[in-house]
């Protein structure tokens, strides 16, 4: 998997991570069991969870995920996030 | 005191499908990103010679002074309009604020949109940045207290503080009186345009109406932290009477200082910028990603469906009339800077839409422009031929490449 920088967002750390296509749904179940169900949004077809300092937002389809950091995300939220996702740098 | 639902019922958006217009307690509110509110808060804060800070607070003043009175019911009791106070902030998306020591002369912020907006779009600030909410807050003293004060803040989040701080001090103000906040006063209005106008310009595969019915359907109101993060940006419900007459006011404060083209070309600039990064962010969104991507085939696809959206952000009921990769025209029949010279200031001898005729030639730059943003501004050139606040039926724009 692989990440790209996402421009002109609401902060300057903020990657689309995109995912192997066999580890989509596996993903998105570590996902909801750290940070709750993902919230659906039909009109937009997008669905997110949302952890305290940051948002894993992506398409229905689940791939890539897009990561909207708030301010206050710290390096250990990132870096369990990247261990969720099976991201290395 | 009212219950929660109460108020939440009282600020619950009503829109306007014929002009787009969405209304919150009697104020129509227009959505703009974190980008535009930080450059303009900028070119205001920055230019010299005028109180560009003092223009924000005092119309920020002025504007919610009116929209909390209009909130408002005659039997609320003052824990009431407290709490109107800090859920309006909240669900326009410009943060929370704490008014519970109020009566110490003292009011916390946790969240800001300002601070947010001012990191994510400009950086490191070496200075509070929080004017707006200086004058919302003048505002909600009043509408609670009755009393006209001046709000300093004294932390800053985008300082480096844990959360803002402001200080309510009552009585004088430099050597003056401290005195209510100015009316909104306003004159009638333009009437609605009972032509469509066009013809415009569509694609077979770009469903307007469907981008247009999800960004409307989105609840566009703070989160918990009132904030509200869509499309990849922050966005905020602003009231259209705050930016036409901080924009009024400004240019009116430069041409004191012969001035006035400069403040126009600034505040064109400052939308021009907003055009390609909030359409980039949006285009990069799962929200683009979700709904729009799909019907997009080519570049004019991609510049319709950008119209779509800020149609539905309620910027201009504009639409295409003409484009090819180096040129656009489009016509607004009801937009709000247009509609807001004529209430403000009556006709004008000038076309007045700046934000829209720098839009423009930011979203032209966009989907046709290549490289960074820099490389990009500048690249198309836009101009405001006619405009509604001049007595013209429409306001009609023209964007050319530069050659």
């Amino acid at each position: 998997m692989h990440r790209e920088r996402v421009p002109a967002c609401v902060h300057p750390e903020t990657y689309k991570y995109f995912l192997e296509r066999d580890a989509v749904l596996a993903t998105w179940e570590r996902l909801a069991a750290r940070y709750g169900a993902p919230r659906r949004d039909p009109s937009f077809r997008t669905m997110e969870v949302v952890a305290p300092r940051f948002r894993v937002r992506a398409t229905l389809l689940g791939n890539p995920v897009t990561v909207l950091r708030q301010r206050a995300c710290t390096p250990a939220d990132i870096e369990e996030l990247h261990a969720l996702l099976g991201y290395r740098e | 005191m009212a219950t929660g639902d109460d108020l939440e019922g009282r600020l619950a958006m009503q829109y306007e499908p014929a002009t787009y217009r969405r209304r919150i307690a009697g104020h129509d509110v227009i959505i703009h990103c974190h980008h535009y509110n930080a450059r303009l808060q900028r070119t205001l804060e920055g230019a010299r010679g005028i109180d560009g800070k003092g223009l924000i607070a005092s119309t920020a003043e002025s504007v919610f002074a009116d929209h909390l009175a209009r909130a408002g019911r005659p039997e609320d009791d003052e824990a009431t309009r407290l709490a109107l106070a800090e859920l309006l902030y909240a669900r326009l998306g410009f943060g929370r604020i704490d008014l519970g020591r109020l009566a110490e002369g003292v009011v916390t912020a946790s969240s800001s949109h300002f601070v947010e907006g001012w990191l994510a779009g400009l950086g490191q600030s070496e200075r509070n940045v929080c004017t707006f909410t200086e004058g919302y807050l003048q505002a909600a003293v009043f509408a609670v207290l009755g009393a006209a004060v001046t709000v300093r803040e004294t932390e800053c989040m985008a300082r480096g503080a844990a959360c803002c701080s402001f200080v309510v001090e009552r009585g004088e103000r430099g050597s003056s009186p401290r005195i209510a906040p100015a009316p909104n006063r306003k004159q009638a209005g333009v009437p609605v345009p009972a032509e469509r106008g066009g013809p415009f310009v569509r694609s077979a595969n770009v469903d307007e109406q469907a981008i247009i019915d999800a960004v409307v359907g989105i609840p566009m109101v703070g989160d918990a932290a009132g904030l509200i993060p869509a499309f990849s940006v922050y966005l905020a419900n602003m009231p259209a009477d705050f930016y036409n007459q901080v924009c009024i006011g400004f240019v009116e404060a430069m041409r004191g200082l012969g001035r006035e083209k400069a403040a126009m070309r600034l505040l064109v600039s400052d939308a021009e910028h907003c055009g390609m990064n909030t359409f980039r962010g949006i285009m990069h969104s799962p929200e683009w990603d979700g709904l729009i991507a799909p019907m997009v085939r080519d570049r004019a696809d991609a510049l319709i469906a950008i119209i779509a959206i800020s149609n539905a952000l309620g910027w201009g009921d504009w639409h295409i009339t003409a484009h090819t990769p180096t040129s656009l025209a489009l016509e607004s029949r009801y937009g709000y800077e247009a509609v807001g010279f004529r209430e403000y200031r009556g006709e004008a001898s000038t076309p007045q839409c700046a934000m829209l005729t720098g839009v423009a030639a930011g979203v032209m730059e966009l989907v046709y422009g290549e490289g960074t943003v820099e490389d990009r501004y500048g690249t198309f050139a836009s101009h405001e031929e006619s405009c509604v606040s001049c007595g013209a039926p429409a306001c009609i724009f023209t964007v050319e490449r530069v050659e």
